[in-house]
């Protein structure tokens, strides 16, 4: 599984560092298109803040809605980053060299702004303190760590930091070569951020270890924090449909099946934007398009068994919910349109070789897949809460403000914008990795046939 | 007297390796030179020493502080705000669990962090003797070694292929 | 002489692998001398095939003396037989996925542990005839007789379920599972018995000539063999997981009122992925120590299963967190009521029982360690400790279910006591264990044991080369 010709140093520095030291014409135009797009996002949450919930679409009982779905969203984009740097790492799969990195930097960016969607939400930002940090605001009241809400930013936070760090410390052999590359101010800042790296046997070892063990430590976070994510619903025994026991893994291979889609997307897009055909391979486009089938194929039935065991208790409770998710207008349609979009068409698309190898399909597909799994916390949140039976004096349905839906498309562009400034400054390709990938090159030959090999430490 | 660094350039790294064998073979210890590269070479590929260390130690100091801490948060922010919620216990060991878990780990990675620098002795003060050529896939043989043996370690770096020898004051022999 | 030694090492390169991490069977050696282990047993390996067929003697006197004490009509009596067909069920219903998913993602290291594990295809055959007597314990949907607060049909997947629900088509599922299992195993081993049948004599040149059909090792039978084992390895997985998804549901949690919980069927399928990888990882072991095969099964193989075997270990433990923190927090009587029958009263001890060997015990003192997960006992011995927990797994799980009481009501309102084995129970558990091995132990002498075409393959793309000044393994993966 090695295509494409064989890289020098001085050719992997010269492409991957293009980013950074030759940006592309269109760099500055697209972030000042971004930051304004951003910029509407900032305008709508003052006007929010401002004026109070009241000038979104929720109301009583559908007290979570656009934000909060937003929110798992991105929560869930930001699984990819370990998913294919963790795991892939400790598989010793090549293919990955040219993806950590972008999905670490996804990883960190997406779970940044998910962070801003509860805090929007709650309509007095300023107030999350209270509910949140370990800290006695002199009012004797602490925060109730029996409650999901107060789990959720201990597990956020906790995988923010490391993925921050797990980034970082990869980034130090890279920052060196920019050191190594840069005059002035840049060289100076550049030489305080790779630490005095050198490239001696010990930093290197300390290096493949860091990857190794931090890859360990951080998978079982990651998986963490989708889960507590599941819990804010699942805990809640009195909206039925949100009382399963199954939301944890469920949500979790979810989200790795929208972040992994995103990240083929976003080196789909890399790869055309910086002219990095040589690294990111159609080979590792279809590899990734292979995992893809598996973990929607795994994410589809936990989604079976949500359903199946929704209607198994046939408690006229949950059956309402049900009933409104798959018979009731809009959300039959909107449910047919999530199953055709998340599951049905992009693996059909991701099938074929052909097809897996063609990079118009498969950004057609992967984003497929993201709108669909954004559908899928929509229908979650919204049916469950609007047939929501205890302690409910009124069933009411959720229609979004045009605040909300200008907040939740900022926030695709304060991602984008986040990656390409990250892109300005760092190289979003891990020069060392991919380096490393071509050493380790060989051939075997079997008969008259030369077949790809790899060299392998252990 | 003290030891001052002498690099050796290759443009090679086989050539380098046996510039690591010739210093070996002409009494050199081991641990007065070092290969620098620009990408991570399996362990043992330049015939190099194994360096030994105690990283896995890090996350298990890590890992009990992060849990302690988490024990104390949980249990002392209840107890100083008893409030009985939904029926569950004031100390409840499930929901504990989950904020526990997250302090261990989190204590276990940032002493994982705390250990990949300290161990591999970063952030260095001084880069040393270096040449920015290391990082565009040129390998540098770091020999520290006294003043008299300056030329025997240039000579000896020279004949197995350096493209250039250099010390400490940038003075340079190019081979 | 040391001298020599170490200009031949310089010569060649130093390798830091363990010495026996790797092993590079000669390739020409490989099929006669693997066709000649298995028509050649050894004395000790009668002598272990006789003592499994004495406990399933015993096996088949402990159902006769239940059937006899208790009939079919009251399904209790039969809980730890139900919870032994669901230990082998899913020890055995699992291996053969074993090499097939390792040979799909195109690990090298399975290759000796792919017929290892394609043999369990042949217990199928074992899985359909114990669990027939199942099919008559069954209590039926509909409610015979609907006391005031009793469903008129009990909770099952069953809803408006089809003419023979549920035993039929949970009965179509597990034979299905069955013939596919030996399809898989005859297409696996087509090559090797065509080879074989020139060496052999008697009855089994007669049963490899019927069984290797016409194979000559035409590249068109290579590529309808390998493309065939794929789309069957697909079928198989699939049929498997939604198999699983019935027995956990239909013998399991709808025979316990009010027990709803979505997560119950992949936490069944998680465990019984790992008990099987488990259970390979020891016959592995038993053959590289005991049956003279360490020439073909190199450390590697359990260094690199371990690492999957943690995986599955701390996914099956994840699992269970995530379903007993949803009771818990919920707090609903019926709920807090099955977390207290099946976790922390009634089979309270079943249950630390099956924390401390699935879990504890192989993830603290074995795979979280390098070291131990380095060796081919490390493995061996965590396998040993899970098959004690999914035992204990099993009986928690179905003796509970065949024994929580009315099975119409609406919900668990008390917690019931548990049930002990009495002697029957006792001999039904160890005697279908031992039908299981003596079935297995018999397929031992007719297939080789280790896939031949499949080691001789791996020989051509796995090599220890020098690269510099150290010798690495090299690895090719051909497309």
């Amino acid at each position: 599984m090695q295509e494409g010709r064989a890289l020098t140093p001085t050719e992997i520095n010269r492409d991957l560092l293009r980013s950074v030291l030759e940006p592309p014409k269109w760099f500055w135009p697209v972030v000042v298109i971004l930051t304004l797009w951003v910029l509407v996002g900032v305008t709508v949450s003052g006007i929010m803040i401002n004026r109070g919930l009241g000038v979104t679409g929720l109301n009583r009982p559908v007290a979570w809605g656009f934000m909060i779905t937003n929110f798992v969203f991105w929560i869930g984009i930001s699984h990819a980053g370990v998913m294919l740097s963790a795991i892939l790492r400790l598989a010793k799969a090549e293919w990955r060299r040219p993806a950590t990195r972008a999905a670490e930097v996804l990883t960190i960016f997406s779970l940044m702004t998910a962070l801003t969607m509860p805090i929007m939400h709650v309509g007095r930002p300023w107030r999350v303190l209270y509910w949140v940090f370990p800290y006695d605001f002199a009012r004797g009241i602490w925060p109730s760590v029996r409650s999901p809400l107060v789990w959720d930013p201990s597990a956020i936070l906790t995988y923010l930091t490391s993925s921050t760090l797990f980034v970082l410390i990869a980034l130090v052999p890279d920052l060196a070569v920019l050191r190594d590359h840069t005059t002035g101010v840049a060289h100076r800042i550049y030489s305080v951020l790779s630490l005095g790296w050198q490239g001696n046997a010990r930093q290197w070892k300390f290096q493949v270890i860091a990857g190794v063990l931090l890859s360990a430590l951080i998978l079982p976070v990651f998986v963490s924090v989708h889960s507590i994510v599941s819990w804010d619903f699942g805990m809640a025994a009195s909206v039925k449909s949100w009382h399963s026991t199954i939301f944890a893994p469920y949500f979790v291979i979810g989200a790795v099946h929208s972040g992994v889609s995103a990240v083929v997307f976003v080196m789909i897009l890399l790869r055309s934007m910086f002219g990095w055909q040589e690294y990111i391979r159609k080979e590792h486009i279809d590899a990734l398009g292979r995992l893809l089938i598996v973990v929607a194929t795994g994410w589809f039935y936990f989604l079976c068994m949500e359903i199946i065991f929704g209607l198994y208790g046939r408690e006229a409770d949950e059956v309402a919910v049900r009933t409104m998710q798959f018979m009731e207008y809009p959300w039959n349609v909107l449910m047919i349109i999530f199953a055709g979009i998340t599951y049905f068409l992009p693996v059909a698309l991701w099938l074929p070789r052909s097809f897996r190898r063609n990079l118009w399909i498969m950004s057609l597909a992967c984003i497929s897949v993201n709108v669909g799994m954004w559908l899928e916390r929509y229908l979650i949140i919204v049916p469950g809460l609007a047939r929501k039976q205890v302690f409910t004096f009124t069933w009411q349905t959720y229609m979004p403000s045009i605040t909300e839906l200008l907040l939740i498309l900022s926030t695709f562009g304060l991602v984008s914008l986040l990656l390409l400034l990250f892109s300005r400054v760092f190289p979003l390709v891990p020069l060392y990795d991919i380096k490393e990938g071509e050493f380790l090159r060989a051939k075997v030959q079997v008969g008259r046939s030369t077949v790809p090999a790899t060299i392998r430490e252990d | 007297m003290a030891k001052r660094p002498l690099l050796g350039l290759f443009d090679s790294a086989d050539r380098a390796a046996d510039a690591g064998d010739a210093l070996k073979k002409a009494g050199i210890a081991e641990t007065d030179y070092d290969f620098l590269t620009d990408a991570p070479y399996p362990e043992g590929a330049f015939g190099e020493r194994a360096e030994h260390h105690r990283l896995y130690i890090y996350p298990m100091i890590g890992a009990v502080l992060g849990l302690t801490s988490g024990v104390m948060l949980t249990s002392m922010t209840q107890m100083a705000f008893p409030m009985v919620q939904g029926g569950k216990p004031i100390l409840a060991l499930p929901p504990m669990a989950v904020i526990c878990y997250e302090g261990t780990m989190l204590g276990a990675i940032l002493f994982t962090i705390f250990g990949i620098l300290f161990e591999s002795r970063l952030p260095a003060g001084k880069l040393g003797l270096y040449d920015t050529r290391i990082t565009q896939g040129f390998i540098g043989v770091l020999v520290h070694c006294e003043d008299a043996e300056h030329g025997k370690v240039s000579g000896i770096l020279s004949s197995a292929g350096a493209v250039e020898v250099k010390w400490e004051n940038a003075r340079a022999a190019t081979a | 002489m040391a001298s020599h030694a170490h200009a031949a090492e310089h010569e060649q390169g130093h390798s830091h692998y363990p010495a026996d991490m790797w092993v590079f069977p000669q390739s020409e050696k490989v099929a006669p001398d693997l066709v000649g282990r298995t028509v050649a047993a050894a004395p000790r390996f009668k002598m272990w095939m006789l003592i499994a067929g004495v406990l399933a003697v015993v096996g088949i006197i402990g159902f006769i003396a239940r059937a006899a004490t208790d009939g079919f009509d009251e399904y209790g009596p039969w809980g730890y037989y139900m919870a032994v067909f669901s230990y082998l069920f899913m020890i055995t219903g699992a291996a053969p996925l074993v090499g097939l998913a390792f040979r799909f993602t195109k690990s090298h290291w399975r290759r000796p542990l792919s017929r290892v594990s394609e043999l369990f295809g042949l217990l199928g055959v074992v899985n359909v005839l114990l669990f027939i007597p199942l099919l008559f314990v069954l209590p039926p949907l509909a409610n015979p007789q609907v006391d005031h607060g009793e469903l008129a049909v009990r909770r099952t997947l069953w809803i408006a379920g089809p003419w023979g629900a549920p035993q039929l088509w949970d009965l179509l599922g597990v034979v299905a599972l069955a013939v596919m299992g030996l399809v898989i195993l005859w297409l696996s081993a087509v090559p090797d018995l065509a080879g074989a049948k020139l060496a052999a004599t008697g009855w089994r040149r007669k049963l490899y000539t019927m069984l290797a059909c016409r194979w000559c090792g035409a590249k068109r039978q290579w590529h309808i063999q390998k493309a065939g084992l794929a789309l069957l390895g697909g079928f198989y997985f699939m049929t498997l997981i939604f198999v699983q998804f019935l027995i956990a549901t239909d013998y399991g949690m709808s025979l316990v009122p009010g027990w709803k919980d979505s997560i119950f069927p992949p936490l069944y399928t998680v465990i019984s992925f790992q008990s099987s990888l488990a259970t390979i990882l020891i016959i592995m072991f038993i053959l590289r120590r005991w049956g003279g095969y360490q020439e073909y099964i190199g450390v590697s193989l359990f260094w690199s299963a371990s690492k999957i075997l943690l995986g599955l270990t701390l996914l099956w433990t994840y699992h269970l967190w995530a379903f007993f923190i949803t009771f818990w927090y919920g707090r609903m009587p019926v709920e807090q009521n099955i977390l207290k029958y099946f976790l922390f009263e009634s089979y309270g001890a079943v249950f630390a029982a099956n924390v401390v060997f699935s879990f504890l015990l192989p993830f603290v003192s074995i795979l979280l360690w390098n070291r131990f997960r380095k060796t081919d006992w490390g493995p061996a011995l965590a396998g040993c400790f899970i098959l004690v927990g999914t035992l204990a797994f099993n009986i928690r799980i179905f003796v509970g279910s065949f024994n929580a009481g009315d099975v119409y009501a609406l919900a668990l309102e008390r917690v019931p006591p548990p049930v002990y084995p009495d002697l029957w129970d006792i001999f039904i558990v160890v005697g279908c264990i031992g039908l299981a091995a003596f079935v297995y132990l018999a397929a031992m002498r007719v297939f080789p044991v280790l896939s031949i075409w499949e080691v001789k393959e791996g020989a051509l793309y796995q090599r220890m080369e020098r690269f510099m000044k150290g010798r690495y393994l090299v690895l090719a993966k051909p497309e």
